[in-house]
């Protein structure tokens, strides 16, 4: 059963984060707690884990600003 | 309960009696508040005079000079099930404690999923004419009324203000309960003892035909005057006094306004952004079309409340421009 | 005088089981949060765990704690149930406030925690009212309010200390000082030498503790908790601790030298006492291990009940404004 994976309010007014890169490939096979993707909001600039096991399925591109809450990846 | 002797009072008396009758009741009522106790001259207006000697000195507390400690005792005193009924010397002074009130009495109830309630009860003077300038006489009921849990109560006479204070000390709502300096020493008849006054009824203190005005606290007794003058020119005024501010009574004003197809909202406080602006815009949708002229509205002036009496006299509502209003809405 | 009791072995494992807990608690919510599946700020307390832990074991359930956002090490401690905890956290119907109060307003009034407040220094004033009901009531309830460094210098504080001197209330104020007013460090914001020093200002009995010596934190809190419950009065009680994830979840504490981090993260209280506890032969690591593993196993039921529950209704909105539903 696939993951997955919500930007998620790493802030107090934040509404959305800049995805600035996935630090592991599409297709890679991943552990929970993983350091999976880099998210720049507000105040800084976070390392986000893997929620957990899995094959990582990229869905939205780095270098953009999405909602939070938007499924970015998926863990298959 | 202690007999009352009078027929007649002010509204100082008569407030004090309701402070004797409620706390007589009910144990859990209890009081603070700077210089309140008998001590300390039983209240700057002497509306807690007797209290603490019948009451004793820990359910009647003279405070320190700090409405933030007033107010936050009086919400944790609420919080463990006590009905705390808080002074707040002046109504401007109430802004030395807004925190409390705005961030915490009034939103209690809600953000705990109704696990709480703060049943307080804050007492507070205010109003000009006595040449105490800017910070000492606003009327600020409507940031009051604009806040959700918030209940603000203003009673214009002796015996409202005992049967509306009752009804305040047994809510189980925070009530805003507004004092009129001037109407501390005007008599009036007394209450039926024990009788409460139902919040969120206004009343109709002078029955009429032409045109409604809708007024409360002191204003009702400039109110009142102008009516009584417009009388002797065929014109027939109707005036419903408020009582209640927040929860609007609004069926008693539409019902009026029905009748009559012309309102005038009259108060001390400021005309812009008040309670005037939102009876005005309930009774254009109410009644759109069936109005005889737009509602008018009389308030203090748009300043600060200035010191020299030329301005003052000026600066609160005046017969004259109630008059006025009163007679726009007839052309 | 100098009492030299001393925490007993059931005390410590009690106290354990609650610092864990709250550890447990604070790591799961980042990783919740992380994922995605809980939005909000979030402020850990992580590296305070024994603060409350400690107090608590000196408290009666029916005594009063008020804390802050910062404040699930409180809550956890005074013994709030777990499943409507988290539940409240997702904003879930089920939640101790239905979901309408949030992760900062955190109440559950038969655990004794009769409101949690957002505004810094707003729990002080409050209080003294709790406090002096219970004197009204005679319940012997001791009111313990939980606040920062940073809520020492707000006006609150001082007319709330003062108060509560005048009145002789049963009030601990514990200033939970791990060193930062948000961002700003303790000695650009803070006149006083120690927060313990402004106890003399109110005429106030002063205590200042290491928060992160289960021994003295222990005893600090019992002092001042009986001097309470005796009717001597409140007192200010100041626990040096620290916090290790910064002021809300995504600051990146660049305002805490590396020196100082090093450090607190050398001294970090929760494997220290872990150590102390098999070292002093109050526990084996079996016996800890199963402490751990029964929270862990209790905290993720609560994190399934929440994320299985239902969101409020929209017509909550109208319910719980007034006595009477909204219609005004």
């Amino acid at each position: 059963m696939a993951t997955e994976i919500l930007l998620p309010k790493l802030g107090f007014s934040v509404n959305e984060a800049l995805l600035t890169e996935w630090l592991v490939a599409d297709g890679a096979t991943v552990s929970k707690g993983d350091i999976l993707y880099a998210l720049e909001s507000e105040k800084s600039v976070q390392e986000i884990e893997a929620p957990a096991d899995g094959t990582l399925r990229i869905l939205k591109e780095a270098g953009e600003t999405y909602d939070v809450g938007t499924v970015i990846g998926e863990l298959l | 309960m202690s007999e009352v002797k009078k027929k007649r009072m002010n509204m100082s008396q008569a407030i004090n009696l309701a402070m004797h009758d409620a706390m007589a009741l009910d144990e859990a009522v209890i009081t603070l508040g700077e210089d309140i106790a008998d001590r300390e001259g039983g209240g700057v207006f002497k509306c807690t005079a007797g209290l603490s000697e019948a009451f004793g000195t820990d359910r009647v507390k003279s405070t320190p000079i700090a409405e933030q400690a007033i107010m936050g005792a009086a919400v944790g005193a609420a919080l463990a099930g006590m009905r705390p009924v808080a002074e707040i010397m002046l109504m401007n002074f109430i802004t030395v404690a807004m925190d409390q009130v705005v961030n915490h009495a009034a939103k209690l109830r809600f953000m705990t999923g109704g696990q709480t309630n703060v049943p307080l009860t804050i007492r507070t003077t205010t109003g000009a004419g006595f040449g105490t300038g800017g910070q000492h006489a606003d009327y600020l009921e409507a940031w009051f009324a604009h806040t959700a849990g918030m209940k603000v109560v203003a009673p214009s006479n002796p015996a409202d203000a005992y049967g509306l204070l009752l009804s305040c000390i047994f809510d189980d709502d925070p009530c805003l309960f507004i004092e009129g300096l001037p109407l501390y020493f005007a008599m009036g008849d007394a209450p039926v003892q024990g009788e409460r006054i139902p919040l969120g009824k206004a009343r109709i203190a002078r029955p009429g035909s032409h045109v409604t005005v809708v007024s409360y606290s002191r204003t009702m007794v400039e109110v009142m005057q102008v009516a009584q003058e417009l009388e002797k020119q065929d014109i027939s005024v109707e005036v419903i006094d408020l009582r209640t501010i927040s929860p609007l009574d609004m069926d008693t004003i539409l019902d009026s306004v029905a009748k009559t197809g012309r309102l005038v909202v009259a108060h001390e406080a400021q005309v812009d952004f008040g309670v005037g602006a939102e009876i005005a815009t309930r009774v254009h949708k109410e009644l759109f079309g069936r109005l005889k002229a737009p509602v008018g509205r009389v308030g203090a002036a748009r300043s600060p409340v200035p010191f020299s009496k030329a301005l003052e006299d000026e600066f609160i509502p005046t017969k004259r421009r109630i008059t006025d209003a009163v007679l726009e809405t007839l052309k | 005088m100098t009492d030299t009791r001393s925490p007993d072995t059931a005390t410590l494992l009690d106290i354990y089981r609650k610092a864990t807990l709250i550890k447990t608690a604070d790591d799961r919510f980042i990783e919740l949060i992380k994922a995605g599946q809980i939005a909000s700020p979030y402020y850990s307390p992580r590296g305070q765990e024994l603060v409350p832990s400690a107090i608590s074991a000196n408290l009666r359930a029916d005594d009063y704690v008020i804390t802050t956002y910062r404040g699930i090490h409180d809550q956890l401690a005074k013994g709030i149930p777990l499943k409507p905890f988290v539940a409240e956290f997702m904003g879930r119907a089920t939640g101790t406030c239905k979901g309408k109060g949030g992760p900062m307003h955190i109440t559950h009034l038969e655990s004794g925690l009769p409101v949690t407040t957002g505004v810094v220094g707003s729990g002080l004033p409050i209080a003294n009212g709790l406090a002096w009901a219970a004197l009204l009531k005679k319940t012997g309830q001791v009111t313990v309010v939980n606040f920062g460094d940073g809520a020492s210098n707000i006006g609150a504080f001082h007319e709330a200390l003062n108060l509560a001197s005048v009145w002789n209330l049963p009030v601990v104020f514990v200033c939970q000082n791990n060193g930062y007013a948000e961002h700003t460090k303790y000695e650009y914001g803070t006149g006083a030498r120690a927060i313990v020093d402004r106890a003399i200002g109110y005429g106030m009995h002063g205590i200042q503790c290491n928060g992160n010596d289960v021994v003295e934190m222990w005893s600090a809190a019992r002092e001042a908790i009986e001097r309470a419950r005796n009717g001597q009065g409140p007192t200010l009680l100041e626990a040096r601790t620290f916090r290790f994830r910064g002021h809300l979840l995504g600051d990146d504490g660049h305002y805490i030298s590396k020196e100082i981090m090093d450090a607190a993260v050398a001294a970090d209280p929760m494997p220290a006492l872990r150590s102390w506890l098999m070292e002093q032969g109050h526990a084996t690591e079996e016996q800890l291990q199963a402490i751990e593993n029964d929270n862990r196993e209790q905290f993720e039921e609560a994190v399934q009940f929440g994320l299985n529950s239902p969101y409020p209704d929209v017509s909550e909105l109208a319910r719980d404004v007034f006595a009477e539903e909204a219609g005004v």
